[in-house]
């Protein structure tokens, strides 16, 4: 077929003609081979220049489309489109950028002109080994995997279970609810956590499209957004579960830093020394004290320290949510025991928020003591425990107590690595799983369709949790709708079965786990859903086996080879 | 090396070779290996090369010091286990940079290793074969003469200036006999080798560390000498215009491709279709030169090569052995891999653990020719 080419050179109003000589841009490139059309044009990307352009290439029966403009990132698709409406595939079309490139960035016009003539001579070099590459669309599971009956978990059930979307729900412990439903109190309306989350609970056990698998773990999930294979173990039972679903969402929660580790607490020595956690237990009805604050000789405190950020230093980060919990802890045993004395031991209060800063102040307001302190010690005798502390300034002092509080660091649950490489996610230094992008997508993962909420990104209040369950849910209701196909990236790598060796260099390079090996035949494939077109594997190959579409080696070739001459 | 590495003893009756020779047939007599990887004689005629031997008897010919190499060991197991491991084991017997090799194949998945042992041995050097197949008697004689401790004038460039000639690190065992006279050295370097010697009996509590001083000591020699030499070299290998000069003589064989132990593609993309182009390409390159040398990408071929391999090559030789007009490839490749090597701070074959650079990811990495985008003044868009 004979190749038709056609040059567009936009103005960009004043941004490329003021500059770049487009006269002589149009009287270099013309007598190219192929090339049939060049014009100008003072605004390609305006309606009268998209439509001046289909006009151009229907009329002319162009084969290959050349545009200099902008940047690529601003119009590559504005211009791919007109194409498809003039009925040339988009991937047939290439775009100089030569405002960014050459007029705004090259101060002298001549040096700008000839600049920007090589960069569509290298265009219209390389759009004729151009591949008309055609449109993908797979089916996807409108379905959804939550992991982790916490609250966090709870929440995204609730909002994705629909008539045409079935959610599971993976627990591995027997009841659903996790830290949440040993909260007697939640801060800051001092309401029920065990009453909240049993309301929460009881609509997913109605629910015909839930279903709740407790007692179970996720053994293996292979495949990608839309798509993803799931096994889960029913421990109970000790059978294996399979499905698919077309996301996932992890909400593995917390558990505490364990305070052991810090001698100069007594945890773990000293009798009457509770992490939060305990003291939480301690004050549900269903705990062992029947809900009662006692200490373990049977009797009622009549002291209580309460230490702040214990392991803070040693992790490296604010927990975030302690110092609320604490001033909430102050309520507890202000309204069991009116008469003990409460003591609080922090180095810095976190109360950020509209609400939090006056709750501290009605709890300060009741005598409890706050006592600011850059060490804290605890020892123990025969009667009771001593606080010992040394402030800020050197002072040091000591107080008595029966009970000690300790708030220790959050931590990443104990299954985020094992989640972390069964699914390949990044994890922060500590542990906790890494967005996206921290503030532009801060519940996906870089795996798409894993998202992340709650404690497992990072420690988190309850209403942050499900703020957080709602942004995931939000984005996978609209990525997943039942009965959608997912439209797929064109310019995906592709590896050659005769060339490829086996030596596994794209595997370690490919940044969106695309890439699997087969052991039988010892030779890599890509995996076309989950290929976003990087590269990384067509640079890293040495064999030329692995290749990136539209990027291939005599397109590249011929480009540079133009823009160099 | 740690200071309080041990070996052990084995006797050698006063021949290093029969001592080598006995330790392979106890190994296979105690089913230690079934089998063993070796350079041997040819019954045929005057030439060397690995040969797989199972039969005790046929030791007789094998030769773990040989005077060529005239194919690169790792090539050898590569083909071996292509398909995967065996049932049973074989111990490689070879050169420090043929152990090397092989651990930089088994990282790029072209080796399995779960049932070979490597073996490396001081290696005294190999002469250029295309001296031996010019004349093997007197290139034979060269070598024994080198092994009384005579001259080493005839070694092959690399080899002269080679500092990785006793253990590297990535070997089961390895035979010491720098200045040994009447046993060898047998030091494990992995569990693999370990439980051989526990197998034979030998005691791993011999002191190495005079073996160790007398190695030390030739490779701060062997260092100096290639420092030097990497100064003469600097005029071959650097720059468009000096390598242009070097590689004037090579006429596309790509025999050094083919020698070569860790260039492992399956076709090399400089002999596939991909390299080659329209027609008028090539007369408007020549139009924009005023001429077109042919073949056209002779010296692209070499930097390829470079670009690929050089972080992985183990100064082995075995291109310039293989180089039809004598260029010094190796020489060239050595000191283009030292370098690289040096910037990722990895040493090929060292450890099996030790992964690839180019596989590594690091936040930050040679920020120092890294280009700020500080400055790059952007006009905003109207």
């Amino acid at each position: 077929m004979t190749k038709k080419i056609g040059v567009y050179v936009c103005e960009c109003g004043a941004n490329i003609a003021e500059k770049v000589n487009i006269d002589k841009v149009i009287a270099a490139v013309s007598p190219i081979k192929d090339v049939t059309v060049v014009e100008r044009h003072k605004l390609l990307c305006s309606e009268g220049g998209k439509e001046f352009l289909k006009q151009s290439i229907e009329e002319n029966g162009l084969t290959h489309i050349v545009v200099g403009a902008c940047s690529p990132k601003q119009h590559e698709l504005t211009f791919m489109n007109v194409c498809e409406q003039a009925g040339l595939n988009p991937q047939l079309f290439q775009l100089a950028n030569i405002r960014e490139q050459c007029a705004w960035v090259t101060p002298d016009g001549e040096e700008a002109t000839d600049k920007a003539i090589r960069q569509i001579r290298a265009a219209i070099s390389r759009v004729p080994y151009h591949e008309s590459l055609d449109k993908k669309e797979v089916k996807c599971s409108p379905d959804v995997l939550v992991i982790g009956g916490g609250i966090a978990g709870i929440k995204a059930c609730q909002l994705l279970a629909l008539p045409d979307r079935k959610v599971y729900l993976v627990e591995k412990t027997p009841s659903l609810g996790g830290k949440v439903k040993n909260f007697n109190k939640l801060f800051t309306n001092m309401e029920s956590g065990v009453k909240l989350i049993a309301k929460e609970i009881q609509p997913l056990l109605e629910n015909a499209s839930v279903e709740v698998l407790t007692e179970s773990e996720v053994k293996q999930i292979l495949g990608f957004l839309g798509n993803f294979e799931v096994t889960v173990t029913k421990k109970a039972e000790d059978e294996e579960l399979n499905f698919s679903v077309g996301a996932v969402v992890l909400a593995t929660g917390f558990e505490l830093f364990d305070p052991a580790g810090l001698p100069q607490y007594g945890y773990g020595k000293l009798d009457d020394v509770y992490t939060s956690l305990e003291f939480e237990e301690m004050n549900s009805p269903d705990g062992s004290t029947g809900g009662k604050i006692l200490l373990k000789n049977g009797k009622a405190p009549e002291s209580v320290a309460i230490i702040h950020c214990a392991g803070r230093e040693e992790k490296g980060y604010c927990s975030k949510v302690c110092c609320l919990y604490s001033f909430k802890f102050d309520n507890m045993l202000k309204s069991q025991l009116p008469a003990a004395k409460i003591s609080h031991f922090y180095s810095d209060l976190c109360i950020p928020g509209k609400t939090y800063q006056k709750f501290y102040e009605d709890t300060k307001g009741t005598g409890v003591e706050f006592v600011r302190a850059a060490k804290t010690e605890v020892t123990g005798s025969g009667k009771g425990m001593t606080v010992k502390y040394e402030t800020q300034t050197g002072s040091k002092g000591d107080l008595t107590a029966d009970m000690v509080i300790l708030l220790p660091a959050m931590e990443p649950s104990s299954d985020a690595q094992k989640f972390a490489e069964m699914l390949n996610l990044a994890r922060d230094k500590k542990g906790f799983f890494v967005e996206e992008h921290q503030l532009l997508s801060p519940v996906a993962s870089a795996v798409e369709g894993i998202f992340v909420v709650g404690c497992a990104r990072g420690p988190q209040s309850i209403a942050e949790s499900i703020v957080q369950s709602e942004a995931a849910v939000g984005k996978i209701l609209s990525a997943l709708v039942p009965g959608k196909k997912l439209e797929l990236e064109v310019r995906v790598s592709e590896i050659s079965e005769t060339l490829c060796t086996g030596c596994k260099t794209c595997i370690d390079v490919c940044p969106y786990s695309a890439i699997t090996f087969d052991e039988a035949r010892k030779i890599s494939a890509v995996n076309e859903v989950l290929c976003h077109g990087c590269g990384n594997c067509a640079a890293a190959c040495p064999s030329g086996a692995a290749k990136l579409k539209h990027f291939t080696f005599p397109q590249i070739y011929q480009e540079l080879e133009q823009a160099l001459r | 090396m740690s200071d309080n590495k041990q070996g052990a003893i084995f006797p050698a009756k006063g021949n290093i070779r029969e001592g080598i020779l006995d330790f392979i047939r106890q190994g296979l007599s105690q089913g230690c290996f079934d089998a063993v990887l070796i350079p041997a004689k040819m019954p045929l005629s005057d030439s060397f090369t690995h040969v797989l031997i199972k039969d005790e008897s046929l030791l007789k010919d094998a030769y773990p010091l040989c005077p060529v190499m005239p194919v690169q060991g790792a090539r050898a197991i590569s083909d071996i286990t292509r398909h995967g491991k065996g049932m049973k084991r074989i111990a490689a017997l070879m050169r420090p940079c043929e152990v090397r090799a092989t651990v930089e194949l088994f990282k790029l998945g072209q080796v399995d290793l779960e049932n070979i042992l490597l073996i490396s041995i001081d290696c005294p050097g190999a002469l250029p074969l295309g001296d031996w197949a010019k004349d093997p008697k007197k290139t034979e004689e060269a070598f024994l003469e080198l092994l009384k401790g005579g001259s080493n004038e005839n070694l092959r460039p690399v080899c002269k200036i080679c500092d990785k000639f006793s253990s590297t690190g990535g070997e089961d065992l390895h035979i010491g006999m720098i200045g040994m006279k009447d046993s060898i050295l047998l030091v494990p370097g992995s569990s693999k080798g370990r439980d051989i010697l526990d197998t034979l009996g030998l005691k791993v509590e011999q002191d190495i560390s005079d073996w160790q001083k007398q190695v030390d000591a030739f490779t701060e020699d062997k260092k100096e000498k290639r420092k030097q030499a990497y100064k003469e070299l600097e005029s071959k290998a650097t720059g468009l215009d000096n390598l242009l000069d070097t590689f004037s003589k090579c006429i596309n064989c790509h025999n050094c491709m083919r020698v070569c132990p860790i260039c492992y593609c399956r076709q090399c993309f400089f002999d596939s279709g991909d390299s080659k182009f329209p027609f008028e390409d090539y007369l408007m390159r020549a139009e924009a030169a005023g001429g077109l040398r042919l073949l056209p990408e002779t010296l692209l071929f070499h930097i390829g090569r470079m670009l690929h391999m050089s972080l992985s090559c183990v100064s082995c030789g075995a291109c310039e052995d293989a180089c039809p007009t004598s260029i010094p490839v190796a020489q060239v490749f050595s000191l283009v891999g030292d370098r690289n090597q040096k910037e990722f701070d990895y040493v090929p074959g060292r450890s099996i653990d030790e992964p690839l650079p180019l596989r590594v990811y690091k936040d930050k990495e040679f920020e120092e020719v890294e280009q700020s985008y500080a400055g790059a003044s952007a006009k905003e868009e109207t």
